[in-house]
């Protein structure tokens, strides 16, 4: 058998012989890819290397975009200081208000996001951390009582 | 026949069932979605209940998405496309509720057609795949990796280049046999021991990408019963003429979808395409196709719920996802140590029969709940989204952290692969075919080394055994295939 056809299965190594493949057929294909579509970009009159168009969308919505980015940011970062239960309850209430935008400020509309973050967060906290115990974030306001064996987080 | 069906059962495919319809009928979240957001919630039970919530949420999100399609034109999911063409003249004509019952009664012999077929060819296809070593599983891994990307409509180079990002990403963990790390930082030794997880990676590629690109356009288009007016009704259903001369139609509609599903990675909305075409061509009036008429809405929601059967098949057979909505489903098995492919039915029969049994009972679930209270069920499509991501985003917390039993780095995850999967939309690379790579990825790379250290390193084991041979053949026509096909769109 050709030795082009051998690979040397090595034990302290064997762990880097299949990523390896797959970076040099990443590059490889990612060159065909690039000088097709460079091609036909070239064949358009546009510029083979920039990217034509915007990243984002025209007049994108850019206090929501980087807001529910930054909120998911705060949210999984306080998860496990203030615990599941009233954390997800402060969140669910400020995305509510988020997603809303203007709306989101006007009082009927914010009952209600009061009401839906309440609700659910206690319905899936107490369905999922309590009944059928599934460990959940906990911090400063998980309360555990221990002699009835129970959990809120 | 050893199967489980219960109250407890009943009560969860309901469940599934209407939540699916919910995700399925607001336009934007789609049956993935729902099966990914709901998968942590299996963890409480065992795999058979689990199976009818999850097999519940996928034929609901299937079939809700006709209803926003026929009422205001926007399919609810990709796959009801088709369902505009027709339906939605129909409900401009005044023939609201019978466009939605027919619609309805339609997708339920699709699932049903395409039920039959599961049952008869997954114990098949499987007595065929036990013969298959190491070498055959890695070739067929790798068929499903070109079917993908063939199928991902003019993209192949793209589609088979990020699925082998998606290969590459699974492999950043501890390797098994040597338990030597590859590709991970020092810093994160203890956390990726076993790698990405696939629960966080996949709520982060479909639900939130998803939510980041509703949040870039604002998230304020929901719809109100303005977008449904001049839809109104005069005209009622009836079984006997509206499916008179259906036949045809309605079984090869069927058979086009479940066989388009058992290919691996093809979505609903190629088979729904496929398989109005077919109708537009075997049609003794293709003309009125587009203008209303039931042949149409026939041919695409018959089709889209016969994927459901189909994509189950390569699943429970090969252990290869058939559709992104099965990749989740394989999700499922794993978390409860389960091992789908050719050895399942013969080892896990209870659970074999209880997948066909639930998907029977889903069906008809979907049935009665859409068919009877279809006018109040209608109303879901006008919940607004920015009252439901909040939710979701908690439920999808839960989902990630739980996965290895209680870590922050998986939730991390969630941002981290949500900006990800924008990313792939933004530049263009299906996030399916990553998806896909992640899932197989550690098995191609499994099945490569065992198959090459049999033979002492040598790679001519891949060509020496004949069915590794045939399925080198499949794996050129998939290429040459998807070539022909992109030059015929490129012609275009």
């Amino acid at each position: 058998m050709a030795d082009w056809l051998r690979i040397n299965v090595v034990y302290s190594t064997q762990h880097w012989i299949f990523p390896k493949i797959t970076i040099c057929i990443l590059i490889f294909l990612g060159a065909i890819i690039l000088v097709i579509e460079g091609r036909v970009r070239a064949k358009a009159g546009k510029s083979v290397i920039s990217f034509s168009g915007k990243f984002f969308e025209e007049n994108y919505d850019k206090v929501k975009f980087w807001g529910t980015i930054a909120l998911l940011a705060a949210y999984f970062a306080l998860l496990d200081v203030i615990g599941f239960t009233v954390c997800s309850i402060l969140f669910l209430f400020l995305f509510n208000t988020l997603f809303g935008g203007k709306q989101g400020l006007t009082p009927k509309y914010m009952l209600t996001s009061v009401i839906i973050s309440v609700v659910s967060t206690v319905v899936i906290s107490i369905m999922f951390g309590t009944v059928f115990n599934i460990t959940l974030p906990s911090g400063l306001c998980t309360i555990w009582i221990k002699s009835m064996g129970i959990t809120i987080f | 026949m050893p199967f489980v069906l219960g109250p407890e059962q009943l009560v969860v495919a309901l469940l599934g069932v209407i939540i699916g319809i919910i995700f399925g009928a607001i336009p934007g979240m789609t049956a993935t979605m729902a099966v990914a957001v709901f998968l942590p919630l299996t963890y409480a039970y065992d795999l058979e209940t689990a199976l009818y919530l999850l097999l519940g949420l996928y034929v609901g999100g299937i079939s809700g998405g006709l209803i926003p399609a026929i009422l205001i034109n926007i399919p609810g999911t990709p796959s009801s496309l088709c369902t505009t063409f027709d339906g939605h003249p129909m409900a401009l004509r005044g023939e609201s509720e019978r466009a939605l019952k027919i619609g309805i009664t339609s997708s339920f012999m699709g699932g049903i057609i395409s039920l039959l077929v599961l049952a008869v060819f997954t114990p098949v296809l499987a007595s065929w795949a036990i013969k298959f070593g190491a070498v055959e599983k890695f070739l067929i891994i790798l068929f499903a990796l070109t079917v993908i990307s063939a199928l991902s409509k003019g993209q192949m180079l793209r589609g088979i280049w990020v699925g082998m990002l998606g290969v590459l990403i699974s492999m950043m963990n501890m390797f098994s046999v040597n338990n030597t790390y590859r590709m991970v930082p020092n810093f994160f030794k203890s956390e990726m021991q076993s790698g990405f997880q696939l629960l966080p990676v996949l709520i982060g590629l479909f639900a939130f990408t998803q939510m980041f690109e509703e949040c870039e356009i604002g998230m304020g288009a929901h719809f109100s019963k303005e977008h449904a007016s001049g839809v109104t009704e005069n005209m009622k259903f009836n079984f006997r003429r509206d499916f008179k001369g259906q036949s045809v139609n309605i079984i090869r509609s069927a058979l086009v979808g479940t066989f388009m599903g058992i290919l691996p990675g093809v979505g609903g909305s190629a088979a729904s395409l496929l398989a109005y075409s077919q109708a537009k061509s075997w049609s003794k009036h293709p003309e009125l196709l587009g203008t209303g008429a039931v042949e149409g809405l026939v041919a695409s929601e018959t089709s889209n719920n016969g994927l459901t059967g189909g994509a189950l098949v390569p699943l429970l057979s090969l252990g290869i996802p058939g559709d992104a909505t099965t990749a989740v489903l394989i999700g499922a098995f794993m978390l409860q140590g389960i091992q789908v492919g050719p050895l399942f039915i013969s080892t896990h029969p209870k659970t074999w029969y209880t997948i066909l049994v639930a998907l029977l009972v889903c069906n008809v679930l979907m049935y009665l709940v859409m068919f009877f209270p279809i006018k109040w069920i209608s109303n879901v499509i006008y919940i607004p989204r920015q009252r439901l991501y909040p939710v979701i985003i908690m439920m999808c917390v839960v989902g990630a952290y739980s996965t290895m039993n209680g870590r922050m780095f998986d939730v991390w995850c969630l941002i981290l692969f949500g900006a990800v999967g924008y990313l792939f939309k933004k530049f263009k690379f299906p996030s399916t075919c990553f998806l896909i790579g992640f899932i197989l990825g550690r098995d191609l790379e499994n099945y490569f080394i065992q198959a090459i250290s049999s033979r002492n390193g040598s790679l001519s084991v891949f060509f020496t055994r004949p069915i590794g041979l045939v399925i080198w053949l499949l794996i050129a026509i998939s290429i040459g295939y998807a070539i022909y096909d992109n030059r015929k769109d490129a012609k275009r």
